[in-house]
């Protein structure tokens, strides 16, 4: 009995993991080989599915939107947190307040987040293009260029994000030894050159693991430009901010293309693993 | 030296004004009548018709809100009770018990933290109208029954907060494994416990991609209701921000009792994997 | 203090297997006393049926109506679509609009025929061509009764007007625009007179609808249900003028349906929208009280057209298909609608309905009287069927109308934005 009882007590996570975990997506694989629809039967098509995808321009574009969306969204957000966090790690006062309010924003959901920023970038009536006339710059339609609906989005997922990977990159710099610090400051190295030399090749690790966190949240990116978008899949007049993950979300539960709509998902997958790949590689070269 | 830590402050409230303002533009909105919305420039006083806002929003037929709380209050509870009883479980087993593949499953369960589940709703999805479960709560209940970060958050608390002594002790006594976790472990594992179920509860309440697909707009979570509200045909903005301000203050009072406890429970789990 | 611990949690357990059995749905929620079926009806938006269901439930005591509206057509689609193909969760009585009624006639096994319900003898009713749309092609089965018709008039602000020194009469206003040229033409002149709006007509897309309804019996597809945008000359006639709107300056760039849009009806930044009897609701709703007595109704330029209305069905999978198709007659009825009309706005296609002089004699008080009844009603008999094809409703929505606002956002030249309206809709009819 007590030689089984320890697979007992795990049993649950990988049953329940495994049905509704593991099984939808490895399916996702299979069913994107067939022409699956809504109604009536489905057909195996091969690899069809997936050379469509390549000659989309729908995908490509949701593609590249995600991609850049992703970059403009996570780049200053991780230079924001470390910013932040290193200043957060001087001995400061009211230390839990700020740490609250700059984690703040993390705990409000997506759809509150969307509904708010969608009317603070509204074009017409908008707290932001109301700043911008003040500032002397003409109203900007956020929701129909590509750069303005791409900067809305990207901001909206900063907001939500920053606060959260400062926090996990201050913890990691409070387990920096404090001797590394005094010998560098002893040699006359100034605080920024402490934080470059010092803090950032330590960190490493942790910037790698934020990035990866960032990267699989970044590729799915969905409930911020669909709020933006006033609930639409298109994501604007020229899908210019329609996401992979709406794409799928269109094919499948609007257009009932299930096996379509699965290749999107499972190429998604594919791109995220290889960027989660690459950051492991990262990480094994940093450990070295 | 003070000159620089002064400005040192003003960055982070800055960072925390930046951070509070869309909240406080929430409840300005909330608390407004819909005719200001679109005045330029925009409201940024509260007024006082947060309670008009809110019976509005209560009485929208086209979005179920009061039962989007309601369920959501449902799927949320029993979503974080279940999380944090079998993590609770699979952490003890993997810190305090022995068996073959101990270490191997332990890196499977981290992995699973990086595995982008949301990828799988199209089978999900026919996998619940297979059971009959669409538009029912429990296709948005079951399948988050289980979290690996979870089960590897537990585990590295059981490792450290309880004595192999203690365990050894009950096991003279006689005590079976299921008897130790019960009366030994998880009392000792409540701190981390209380953690993991305020983040899974948060989680679980702000889940909107699942929902969105398999739930009906007459049985929604409050998310669904929210996005309902938001996107309808004709937008009465006190109306939908009243309705976000209801949804989101569970959370931010939570958060303002525990934040100390759920910033622990955050980085804590991100710097140890 | 550590049985507190174990405590909590049995009891949390508890109460999540009690709460979980009891999932919170309007579904099961009916209120329902015992001894009463429940007959669900699902539609969207709002047909103004609330006040009818009571009026229905105090006649007929054994029965209780649950209304289920999703306010969008865009979001109510693929949920019935997915119902219907899963065999549960549609409503006993079902919504169909013109714009997606023929994909569900493609599926007609999944509905009750009505005519086994007693519903032949109401053809002489309704509208002749309404009542053919209802059924399926070989005319053996009749899927839906029809509910209401999208006569076509404009809507318009009689401040903006005078401030721009046109004419705020209803009657003079339809003379300045008896074709759509002229109607242009009026843009330009309230264009140039600075009034403050942003744009003489909302956006393009409710143009572009409006001309694409009543030039030509079918728009994206033709008879044979093959897809013809490339060539129909309603579709081009309707994108040529839009393009000419958006050239000319006429457009208040608010995407139709989007904030901005809800908006500038309250802040006027336009003075002029199509509006199907059904919109009156919509801009009424928007507008706000503060502006009643503001707008106004008036001829459509280019003669009478339809733009929406629907049909009520009844799904195989109801376990009730006699009761529901009892409610579906009565709300279809030439009471009825008169009394929806009055409520919301969808007018009439029951023929008795339209010659009811109650009907005919109701002015809209918030539309400074604008004597509505007679403005719909008049041209409702001389409306012309459009055939609209299976994915009407999407190749609009999800290619149509984003190209042409793709135009009006200043982010594609015409000749491209064309291009990809019609390889989108090819995707959509796929």
């Amino acid at each position: 009995m007590r030689r089984i009882t320890p697979y007992l007590l795990i049993a649950p996570f990988f049953l329940l993991f495994a049905v509704f975990g593991v099984y939808p997506l490895l399916y996702t694989g299979w069913v994107s080989l067939h022409d699956w629809h809504l109604i009536g039967g489905h057909q195996f098509v091969g690899l069809a599915n997936y050379t469509g995808l390549l000659s989309d321009p729908d995908f490509w574009n949701a593609m590249a939107n995600t991609g850049g969306i992703f970059v403009l969204a996570t780049v200053p957000q991780l230079l924001l947190a470390l910013w932040l966090a290193s200043l957060l790690n001087r001995g400061l006062r009211a230390r839990t307040a700020l740490r609250m309010g700059i984690l703040l924003p993390n705990v409000t959901s997506v759809a509150a987040v969307g509904i708010v920023f969608a009317q603070l970038y509204s074009r017409d009536f908008g707290l932001v293009n109301w700043l911008l006339g003040l500032a002397g710059a003409g109203p900007v339609d956020w929701q129909g260029s590509r750069a303005g609906s791409w900067l809305a989005i990207a901001t909206m997922v900063d907001w939500r994000w920053t606060g959260y990977n400062a926090l996990i990159f201050l913890a990691a710099m409070q387990a920096v030894p404090r001797d590394l610090y005094e010998a560098a400051a002893i040699d006359g190295a100034s605080r920024s050159r402490q934080f470059w030399r010092i803090t950032v090749p330590l960190l490493r690790p942790t910037i790698v693991f934020t990035v990866i966190i960032s990267t699989i949240g970044g590729l799915q990116l969905f409930t911020e430009p669909l709020m933006f978008g006033n609930g639409k899949m298109l994501g604007g007049s020229l899908g210019q901010f329609q996401t992979v993950a709406m794409y799928m979300y269109e094919t499948a539960f609007q257009r009932f293309q299930y096996g379509y709509g699965s290749a999107i998902a499972w190429t998604l997958f594919l791109v995220i693993a290889a960027v989660a790949g690459v950051n492991a590689l990262l990480v094994r070269r940093a450990a070295r | 030296m003070i000159r620089k830590n002064s400005l040192t402050y003003l960055a982070l409230i800055a960072a925390c004004v930046l951070s509070a303002f869309p909240l406080y533009f929430m409840f300005v909105v909330a608390t407004r009548t819909n005719d200001v919305i679109s005045d330029v420039p925009p409201p940024l006083l509260p007024g006082g018709s947060f309670g008009e806002n809110a019976g509005r929003a209560f009485a929208n037929e086209h979005a179920a809100f009061l039962y989007g709380l309601v369920n959501s209050l449902i799927v949320s509870a029993v979503v974080t009770v279940s999380v944090v009883f079998f993590s609770s479980l699979a952490g003890f087993a993997f810190a305090k018990l022995r068996f073959r593949g101990r270490s191997a499953l332990l890196l499977v369960i981290v992995g699973t933290m990086m595995v982008p589940t949301q990828l799988g709703i199209i089978p999900l999805y026919m996998l619940m109208v297979r059971l009959g479960w669409q538009g029912t709560l429990q296709a948005v209940i079951v399948p988050f029954l289980v979290s690996g970060f979870g089960v590897f958050m537990m585990r590295q608390y059981a490792a450290s907060a309880i004595p192999d002594s203690l365990i050894e002790a009950a096991i003279i006594d006689g005590a079976s494994t299921l008897r130790i976790f019960w009366s030994v472990v998880l009392p000792a594992l409540r701190p981390a416990a209380a953690v993991l179920g305020l983040l899974t509860f948060m989680q679980t309440w702000n889940e909107f991609l699942w929902s969105f697909a398999v739930l009906d707009p007459d049985t929604p979570t409050v998310q669904l209701s929210l996005s309902l509200l938001a996107t309808a045909y004709y937008t009465d903005y006190a109306q939908v921000f009243a309705a976000t301000a209801i949804a989101t203050l569970p959370l931010l009072f939570v958060f303002l009792v525990f934040g100390r406890q759920i910033i622990g429970g955050i980085t804590e789990g991100a710097v140890k994997s | 203090m550590r049985t507190f611990a174990r405590r909590a949690l049995v009891a949390a357990a508890v109460l999540a297997l009690v709460a979980t059995g009891s999932a919170c749905s309007k579904k099961n929620d009916s209120g329902a006393r015992p001894g009463q079926l429940t007959i669900t009806i699902d539609y969207f938006g709002d047909f103004g049926y609330a006040d009818l269901i009571k009026e229905y439930e105090r006649s007929h005591p054994g029965i209780h109506v649950q209304i289920r509206s999703v306010e969008k057509l865009d979001d109510y689609k693929p949920k019935l679509a997915q119902w219907l193909a899963a065999g549960t969760g549609a409503g006993d009585v079902v919504g169909l609009e013109e714009g997606i009624l023929n994909e569900f006639k493609t599926q007609s096994q999944n509905f009750v025929n009505l005519f086994d319900h007693g519903a032949g003898d109401l053809r002489n009713d309704f509208l002749g061509w309404k009542w053919e749309g209802g059924t399926t092609a070989d005319g053996k089965q009749l899927i839906g009764l029809p509910t209401d018709v999208g006569g076509l008039a404009m809507c318009y602000r009689r401040d903006l007007f005078a401030k721009a020194g046109l004419p705020s009469d209803r009657e003079a206003v339809s003379q300045l625009w008896p074709t759509w040229e002229q109607f242009i033409a009026t843009g330009q002149r309230f264009t140039a007179a600075n009034t403050g709006a942003k744009g003489f007509v909302d956006s393009v897309t409710t143009p572009f609808n409006a001309i694409m309804f009543q030039s030509g019996d079918t728009n994206f597809y033709d008879r044979s249900g093959a897809l013809a945008a490339e060539s129909s000359p309603a579709v081009r006639r309707s994108w040529d003028l839009s393009m000419k709107m958006i050239s000319d300056g006429v457009t208040a760039r608010a995407t139709t349906w989007s904030k901005d849009w809800e908006a500038g009806f309250k802040q006027g930044s336009f003075a002029v929208t199509a509006c199907p009897s059904w919109m009156l609701g919509i801009i009424r709703n928007n507008s706000g009280a503060d502006n009643a007595g503001k707008w106004d109704v008036a001829a459509v330029p280019g003669g009478g057209g339809n733009w929406g209305g629907s049909w009520l069905a009844v799904p195989k999978q109801s376990k009730h298909p006699k009761e529901a198709a009892e409610l579906a007659k009565f709300l279809t009825s030439a009471k009825s609608q008169v009394a929806a009309f009055k409520k919301a706005g969808p007018l009439p296609s029951n023929v008795k309905a339209l010659d009811d002089p109650e009907f005919r004699a109701y002015k809209n008080e918030y539309f400074n009287n604008a004597p509505v009844g007679q403005i719909f009603g008049s041209g409702a008999k001389a409306l012309k069927p459009v055939y609209l094809g299976p994915k009407h409703q999407a190749i609009k929505e999800r290619a149509f109308e984003p190209a042409l606002q793709s135009v009006e956002q200043g982010q594609a030249k015409p000749d491209a934005a064309w291009a990809k309206a019609l390889a989108d809709a090819k995707k959509e009819a796929r």
